[in-house]
């Protein structure tokens, strides 16, 4: 078995952004506290600079929290890792399974039942037809949607909508979790159950890497956290100079 | 090295490192090649949720459309019902495909960009999709085929095999222009309009509602037409007739050509497409 592991090393990530006019943007490159960096490429382009030489070393075990600005780049950096984006410079190296939980409504369709949308997200996440009905008991309780399943997704309220995307996400055999904010939507019931969820996944030797503005939330399941600033990463530390971290802002 | 196990991702360049990077992207959609099955099923279930008859809809209103197109003309050109439906009825179901997977194609990338902007799945994947969505539409239309295949007796007449050639070949061609024009439209957003417009344009240049026996054998207005091509060598065969073969070698070079443009095409812009949606 292949150790666990996530390797960045030197990661630059710019967003090319087409259909503006770049001349009308200069005027307002002034600094500001929110968003990457905003800059013309030699050709013209206007490009976003969303991560600049970011390293980060994550082993088993390892429960990295991320906090930011708004436009910090902390969900860029989650899609990077799930190998969304191709870096401009640098590399992303993850070994194990990955999950990412970053959008809700990924591969979701409102119109089909609960139990499409497991089967249709489950498809996504890459597991097989088999993999998945064999799993459907599972997904369904953990869901705790009971008749709902059953419905369209469309009358789903959003937290429901979280539980079930949970629920799939968490069903794979994954060993790097991905997670952007949305975890607070559940009730308290559903935190409950998704800590121990989260937990267990950990315990199995697993990464996980969570993005949030609640200093409570990543308290409660992170031992690590770093920092983005402008796309700049800090130094990773211990979750438990969080307040340094913040207090840095 | 790309498994479910191992992802990598570099700022690499140089363009033999960009072709291979493509390459793997096939291979991986190849690899999970039920997820696009699963996605493309999917989005003909979604279509018509709720809907009795689903994708017969289209099937009917095609078949009526054969049946008024094939009586009318046939009348109005003093050609035969028998000689005249089944050639028709041809035409608008195989055009069908070809309009249906290349217009379609406009949305494949524009349609995942949720998809690809938080996954690793193989952009291909999203091809195949399209493709195999034409390709189940297709499935149900055939029951005009097949209706006007026993009607008019041309069982007795028609050979399959060439017809599946034409229709493979076909198919083949179909995909790399699907693909060709997903990358174009997530790119430049005029490109479904323009595509629409030419597609349009197309099914009245293409031998789809009329004979072509007006033209000399192999005129420029029907040769320099891969549609007609492409129709021809799948219903001249299921009429019993014998499609000219310099169709299917046009076919096969355009196929040849086509997917090396569009590969070429792809793999210089995979690492963008993401960022132009
Ligand atoms: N698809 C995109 N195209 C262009 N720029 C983008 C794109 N996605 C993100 N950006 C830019 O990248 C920077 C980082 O954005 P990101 O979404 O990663 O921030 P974030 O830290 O997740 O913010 P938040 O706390 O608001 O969720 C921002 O400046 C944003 O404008
Ligand atoms: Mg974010």
């Amino acid at each position: 078995m292949t150790e666990v592991s996530i390797k960045v090393t030197d990661l630059t990530l710019r967003f090319p952004v087409y259909g503006v006019d770049a001349k009308s943007l200069k005027k307002n490159l002034a600094r500001v506290t929110v968003g990457g960096r905003l800059s013309s490429s030699q050709t013209g382009a206007t490009e976003v600079t969303a991560l600049s030489h970011l390293n980060l070393n994550l082993r088993a075990g390892d429960r990295l929290g991320l906090i930011g600005h708004n436009g910090s780049g902390k969900t860029t950096l989650l899609r990077a890792l799930s190998g969304a984006y191709e870096p401009d410079e640098g590399q992303i190296e993850v070994r194990g399974r990955i999950a990412a939980l970053l959008d809700l409504s990924l591969g979701i369709d409102p119109s089909a039942t609960g139990v499409d949308n497991i089967r249709l997200r489950g498809r996504i996440a890459g597991m097989s037809s088999k993999e998945i009905e064999d799993k459907m008991d599972e997904i369904a309780e953990f869901s705790g949607l009971g008749p709902f399943l059953a419905m369209p997704m469309k009358t789903y309220s959003a937290g429901m909508q979280a539980r079930l995307a949970f629920a799939v996400a968490t069903a794979v055999e994954a060993d790097v979790l991905l997670m952007d904010e949305w975890i607070s939507v559940g009730d308290a019931d559903f935190q409950k159950l998704a800590h121990r969820r989260l937990l267990n996944l950990v315990e199995r030797a697993g990464i996980l890497v969570l993005s949030s503005h609640d200093a409570g939330l990543l308290r409660l399941y992170c031992n690590k956290v770093m920092r983005l600033e402008g796309g700049v990463a800090s130094e990773v530390k211990d979750i438990r100079r969080l307040d340094e971290l913040l207090a840095a802002a | 090295m790309e498994s479910g196990q191992h992802m990598l991702r570099t700022g690499r360049r140089g363009t033999l490192f960009e072709f291979s990077m493509a390459l793997r992207d096939l291979v991986t959609s190849y690899h999970r090649r039920g997820l696009a099955w699963s996605l493309a099923w999917h989005d003909v279930v979604s279509r018509y949720r709720g809907s009795i008859l689903g994708p017969f809809w289209i099937t009917i209103s095609m078949g009526l459309m054969v049946l008024g197109i094939g009586l009318l003309y046939a009348k109005l050109f003093g050609i035969s019902v028998a000689e005249f439906m089944p050639y028709v009825a041809m035409g608008i179901v195989f055009f069908g495909l070809m309009a249906g997977t290349i217009n379609e194609g406009c949305d494949t990338f524009v349609q995942a960009s949720s998809m690809l902007s938080q996954t690793s799945l193989p952009m291909f994947t999203f091809i195949w999709r399209t493709v195999l969505r034409n390709l189940i539409n297709l499935a149900h239309h055939a029951v005009i085929i097949v209706g006007v295949i026993l009607f008019f007796g041309l069982w007795r007449v028609m050979d399959v095999f060439p017809a599946l050639g034409g229709l493979l070949l076909t198919i083949v061609n179909l995909a790399w222009i699907s693909m060709l024009v997903a990358i174009a439209s997530a790119r430049f957003r005029d490109i479904p309009q323009f595509v629409m417009s030419v597609m349009q344009f197309a099914i009245f240049m293409t031998p789809v509602f009329w004979k072509p026996d007006a033209f000399p054998d192999r005129h420029a207005f029907l040769t320099l037409n891969p549609f007609y091509h492409m129709l021809t060598t799948i219903r001249a065969p299921l009429l019993g007739q014998e499609a000219d073969g310099l169709s299917y070698v046009v076919l096969a070079i355009m196929a040849v050509l086509g997917w090396a443009l569009t590969f070429s095409v792809f793999a210089i812009t995979r690492r963008r497409i993401v960022h132009f949606l």
